[in-house]
């Protein structure tokens, strides 16, 4: 067994670890030891990543003495290497982008509480991404609830104290259905690694036996789990919870811990449930329906809003609604689409949200979106990130979502039957997405009316910003950076698509 | 006296108080209540799980006087699963609890939709 | 990335040079420099462009996906919008240096001005469907800050409206895109439509109705898609009923920017439609459907209501812009007729009505950077101050008009024609009328600025206008008026561009022959 092998183990365990040290030192340095953390994490992803592409085919590696069926184990395969890597990614400039603020908006004596709940969100994903066993997940989603939880409370304003019991008691509505869920699946097949389950429930269905059970497990487990990644009817707690937290959390909650549980869902469909399995059930309809009822809803709901991060926050549901739209096409393209746009809603669902820090923090930090106007000539780089955000989540070409958009209507074009709700909706849709995304660009660009005759002193390029630096932050190369580096990763999702959705292809081929 | 809901009583009994805390997790407003449901409801998959595990007749998984044949004791995984289900129900038990309790001194009320209420004036003062 | 890198030069070269031009801040203090870097640009560009069009290259730029490839290419077509676009670009870039004195942030204008330049080219050369829609979406976006130059109140209104008719246009299109990759796999740009090739392969060819067998079955479908790239398409193209934006943005665009709106991008809109229907799609799979009937339909309401609208209009520009509204649905028209004739005018009338509305654009610009005036009924006695001026604007508009010797004749001619020679039914006759009608319309909207500047009427007083001039010039710091009245004609880096358009409507009138031979051996590729 070579070394590589390793490393998913050894990227939660570290994770982990780090977590528990954090707590005896001050948050600077916890800090610095959460990003080293990120980093190390994201390196062994990509080893594995490499690794798994390389021989082509997925491992399991067995924790403990005892080999399956008994024994815990943890499974990666090219998919798991990609994401984790991608939420490596997405994790480290979304820290780094929102530094500053954590900074402002955290106690000085509660900083490195903060960073624990990194480490820990890290290391729940991590092993939410990579565990083989059902169990182990369920502590993990609980794991990453609570360090979520922190994330948005840590804040501690009244706002983000009330979201953060809403989004709590929405995620233990979500969970418990799971963790029923698993029980039942438990006492129908008598296992709780992936791989043994499978097979039993292989068994169970060629045999035509307990058709109710496996039913009611699958519609258990799949609304637990669209409870805790926020489908439609079950998104009240998203505008709140993204909004009122600090951008660090925004931006990880949004683009990270939500696709978390999708990714655990469409692997509990293809390693336990199978994927015929779930098709046959009429599962994916139902997700199918609320998938595209997401779609509309969340971006008239975006509309409608005048706040802009909650409106980014609307716009999250409806892109929510996008990838399980795509898993309940039920088609290998739906799925591969439904992948490559949660890679996509990551890594531009962050970018917005960093950019929109960096306009927020060169206006009056007011909520309406109408206070922005002019902010894109203040704040030129987080202007020029807020655009390619919006424009990728519109559907823009050579940006990641517009190879999105084409996948999912490559992939409804194959399944006759939803071809046409999912085209209108498609299109319908992005309209909408256009109208409020569009509008906010064009608000960045507006000179304020009060102000329009000292415009022509604002610089409206990238070397005069630091003369124009308001006090209010110093150190902003840390959000440059993370800017330009969300703006390099969209445009490269969208440029070399080919690899990654190859890869997406393969790693699902592999979870078979 | 035979139906299958009468003979997996138990099964039925921990569903019907999953069914009752998911509930009261739900659509109760008190905080406290809330709490109090989702308690129900975790240990009423704790119940369901210990359920599966227990086989009439056998023994206890605790070496007294020598190992006997496997027939002899119940299924330990399940009590296993219960024993960190509840090391996990704790937890977020306590968070929830800390929560309610930063509410509760800053808005002087248990009831959610108050406390949201109450937010959201907060936030346009 | 293999092929001929040539053609990729074009398409980048102007677009650094304006990311240059916005970024260093060297262009926005000496204004001297930053000429030279647009004019040098420009005329680099020109020979760039010739040398690209010089062979029939294609260069295979960028795997997209598995599915779509971006591609360049040359041909025919590519040819004419490539020359046309980089010569108005030219001759409006030289107005421009003299009309944009007046505008604060002159190198944001040119920046602009040129990156646009880029993206067009790559349009004009674009070899397949997924390339030209990337370059489509890029032309609206880097042509917004166009618009949206004075950045006023009503400049933003009429950027968002643009903005969102592009975009609401371009996403329709871009979904019929996808049911065309669909059905048809392979959508690099083939004469006559990629599916015709497969026509007639056993199925049984009844007249009129889509018959390819891989289309068999979805013909619902697939005609939808193909409406819905027409009028998606369309909406840049100023095509009811997605041509709201046209009236709105042009009034409020520095002139140079509403005259290459007007003659050049709107034209981006036909080139999609041509490339959609003559070369994915294939006139034969249309013909006789419902895309074809309904397509007609709407030119037709948008010729005859642009012409309407314009002649109620009491502001120049705008007036101007219903007028484009109206005759782009000209050409749009005689693209629908799927007939040869009424593609060789439709493409004629391309090329003359690039030429003759930038004239009467620029013509609009200079009277309003000379006397303030944007209202018709203001601009009396104009003739007496700007003879030459409003000689060229009275030429260019009756070439539009299509009075015989001028180019607009040519065109027209040639779109009557077809339409009567393309055995679309009533269609046949009434398209003939409409334009007839909209023909009598557009000289009753362009010419009373003719008859009232050349002849105000013994009731004009002299001494007002007089008065007039002096205020004027004091507000725009105009000295030469107070020298002498008489000789008020804009500078000659205003006039030499008018000129030279108005040369060309008038003389592809008298000699459109050459011009015409090239359409036709287009038209005889793709009918």
């Amino acid at each position: 067994m070579s070394l590589v092998q390793n490393f998913p183990f050894f990227s939660i365990i570290i994770a982990m670890f780090s977590g528990i040290f954090s707590s005896v030192l001050d948050g600077k340095k916890a800090r610095n030891l959460s990003l080293l953390v990120i980093v190390l994490t994201t390196g062994m992803s990509l080893a594995v990543l490499h690794f798994c592409v390389r021989t082509g085919q997925s491992y399991t590696y067995m924790m403990g003495h005892f080999p399956a069926p008994w024994g815990n184990e943890i499974r990666a395969g090219v998919l798991e290497g990609l994401t984790a890597v991608l939420f490596g990614l997405v994790m480290f400039f979304s820290v780094t982008g929102g530094m500053d603020h954590t900074a402002a908006d955290v106690e000085t004596s509660k900083q490195n509480l903060f960073y624990i709940m990194i480490d820990l969100m890290l290391s729940s994903l991590l092993a939410l991404i990579y565990t083989n066993d059902l169990f182990t997940a369920y502590v993990f989603v609980e794991i990453n609830t609570i360090a979520g939880c922190g994330l948005i409370m840590i804040r501690q304003i009244g706002r983000s104290l009330s979201s953060a019991i809403r989004y709590m008691i929405m995620s233990q509505l979500g969970s418990g259905l799971f963790l029923i869920g698993l029980s039942l699946l438990y006492d129908v097949t008598g296992h709780l690694l992936m791989s043994p389950a499978k097979d039993a429930v292989a068994g169970i269905e060629a045999a035509g036996l307990y058709e109710v059970p496996m039913l009611v497990i699958m519609a258990v487990v799949s609304v637990g789990l669209a409870i805790k990644s926020g489908l439609y009817p079950f998104h009240y707690w998203i505008p709140d919870t993204y909004g009122y937290a600090t951008p660090t959390a925004s931006a990880v909650l949004s683009g990270l811990v939500s696709k978390g549980y999708i990714f655990l869902l469409i692997k509990i469909f293809y390693r336990v449930l199978g994927r015929e399995n779930v098709i046959a059930s009429e599962i994916v309809n139902v997700l199918f329906v609320f998938g595209l009822a997401g779609m509309l809803m969340g971006s008239v709901h975006a509309i409608l809003e005048r706040d802009t991060r909650r409106m980014i926050a609307y716009s999250s549901v409806a892109q929510i609604g996008y990838i399980y739209m795509g898993i309940g096409l039920g088609t290998q393209a739906g799925m591969v689409a439904a992948i490559f746009h949660m890679f996509t809603h990551s890594a531009t669902k962050a970018l917005l949200f960093i950019s929109a820090v960096g306009l927020y923090e060169v206006s009056k930090d007011q909520k309406d979106f109408r206070s922005l106007q002019g902010s894109g000539y203040r704040n030129p780089l987080a202007g020029i990130g807020f655009t390619v955000g919006a424009l990728s989540m519109v559907g823009f070409p050579m940006l990641s979502g517009f190879i999105s958009k084409l996948l999912f209507a490559t992939s409804a074009l194959q399944s006759p039957h939803k071809m046409l709700p999912t085209v209108i909706a498609l299109a319908i849709s992005t309209i909408l997405n256009a109208v409020y995304f569009l509008r906010l660009v064009i608000t960045l660009y507006t000179i304020p009316e009060e102000s329009s005759e000292n415009k022509r002193e604002e610089p409206a390029n990238e070397e005069e910003i630091p003369k124009r630096r308001p006090v209010l932050s110093p150190g902003t190369w840390k959000l440059h950076l993370a800017i330009v580096s969300f703006i390099l990763l969209n445009l490269t999702l969208g440029l070399y698509s080919q690899p990654v959705v190859a890869w997406i292809g393969s790693g699902l081929a592999m979870f078979d | 006296m035979d139906t299958p809901l009468f003979v997996n009583m138990e099964e039925t009994v921990s569903i019907v108080l999953f069914g009752i805390g998911f509930t009261m997790l739900m659509l109760h407003r008190n905080l406290i209540k809330k709490i109090l449901g989702m308690n129900i409801m975790d240990t009423a998959v704790y119940l369901f799980l210990a359920v599966k595990g227990y086989i009439r007749g056998r023994m206890v998984p605790i070496v007294v006087d020598g190992i006997q044949e496997v027939s002899a004791y119940i299924n330990p995984v399940p009590s296993g699963l219960v024993l960190t289900g509840i090391v996990v129900s704790v937890s977020t038990t306590a968070l929830m609890l800390a929560l309610t309790i930063r509410l509760y001194e800053r808005y002087g009320s248990l009831d959610l939709d108050e406390i949201l209420m109450r937010a959201k004036e907060e936030e346009r003062v | 990335m293999e092929g001929n890198i040539k053609l990729l030069l074009p398409v980048v070269m102007p677009v650094a040079a304006g990311i240059v031009v916005l970024l260093y801040p060297g262009f926005r203090q000496v204004r001297k420099s930053l000429l030279t870097m647009v004019l040098g640009t420009l005329a680099l560009e020109t020979v760039l462009v010739g040398l690209a069009l010089a062979g029939e290259e294609s260069l295979r730029l960028w795997q997209l996906t598995d599915a779509a490839a971006l591609i360049l290419g040359v041909d025919g077509v590519s040819r004419l919008f490539a020359v046309l676009t980089v010569g108005v670009w030219l001759l409006v870039g030289v107005y421009s240096t003299a009309y944009m004195e007046h505008e604060q942030e002159e190198y944001r204008f040119f920046g602009f001005y040129l990156i646009v330049l880029g993206v067009l080219l790559g349009l004009d050369f674009s070899g397949n469907l997924i390339t030209m829609y990337v370059f489509y979406e890029l032309m609206t976006l880097t042509s917004l800050p166009l618009v949206l130059h004075e950045r006023t109140k009503e400049a933003v209104a009429a950027g968002l409206k643009y903005l969102f008719y592009s975009v609401a246009g371009a996403f329709l299109a871009l979904f019929g895109i996808f049911l065309l990759l669909q059905i048809c796999g392979n959508q690099t740009f083939t004469p006559g439509g990629v599916l015709t090739g497969m026509l007639g392969a056993g199925v049984a060819s009844t007249e009129g109705a889509v018959t390819d067998s891989l289309v068999w079955g979805k013909e619902g479908l697939f005609l939808t898609a193909v409406f819905c790239i027409l009028v998606g398409f369309g909406a840049k193209a100023g095509m009811f009923p997605l041509h709201g934006w046209l009236p709105t943005a042009h009034p409020v665009a520095p002139a140079p920017a509403s005259a290459v709106l007007s003659g050049v991008i709107t034209k981006s809109g036909v080139l999609a439609v041509l490339r959609v229907v003559y070369f994915v799609v294939g006139p034969e799979v249309l013909r006789g459907t419902w895309v074809q009937q309904v397509w007609i339909l709407l030119t037709l309401l948008t010729v005859f209501m642009g012409s309407m609208l314009a002649y109620k209009e009491p502001l120049l520009k705008k007036r101007l812009a219903y007028s484009t509204v109206s005759q782009v649905s000209y050409v749009l028209f005689g693209l629908s007729m799927l007939q040869p004739q009424a593609f060789v005018g439709a493409l004629s009338h391309v090329v003359f009505h690039s030429l003759i509305k930038n004239a009467l654009f620029l013509c609009a610009g200079a009277v309003i950077v000379m006397t303030g005036k944007t209202q018709v009924k203001d601009m009396r006695g104009l003739g007496r101050r700007m003879p030459v001026l409003l000689g060229c604007y009275t030429v260019v508009s009756l070439a539009l008009v299509g009075i015989p010797p001028a180019s607009g004749f040519i065109s027209k001619w040639y779109l009557a024609c077809g339409a009567l020679a393309s055995g679309t039914g009533v269609w046949a006759w009434l398209g003939p009328v409409v334009l007839l009608m909209s023909a009598l319309l557009t000289a009753g909207y362009l010419l009373p600025l003719t008859i009232q500047g050349f002849f105000p009427g013994a009731d004009w007083d002299k001494e007002m206008l007089k008065l007039h001039a002096g205020q004027v010039s004091q507000e725009l710091h105009w000295e030469a008026a107070a020298e002498d009245r008489k000789k008020a004609e804009p500078s000659v880096w205003m006039l030499a561009p008018i000129l030279v358009l108005t040369a060309g409507a008038l003389l592809f009138g008298c000699f459109p022959g050459a011009l015409i031979r090239m359409l036709e051996t287009i038209g005889a590729g793709v009918l």
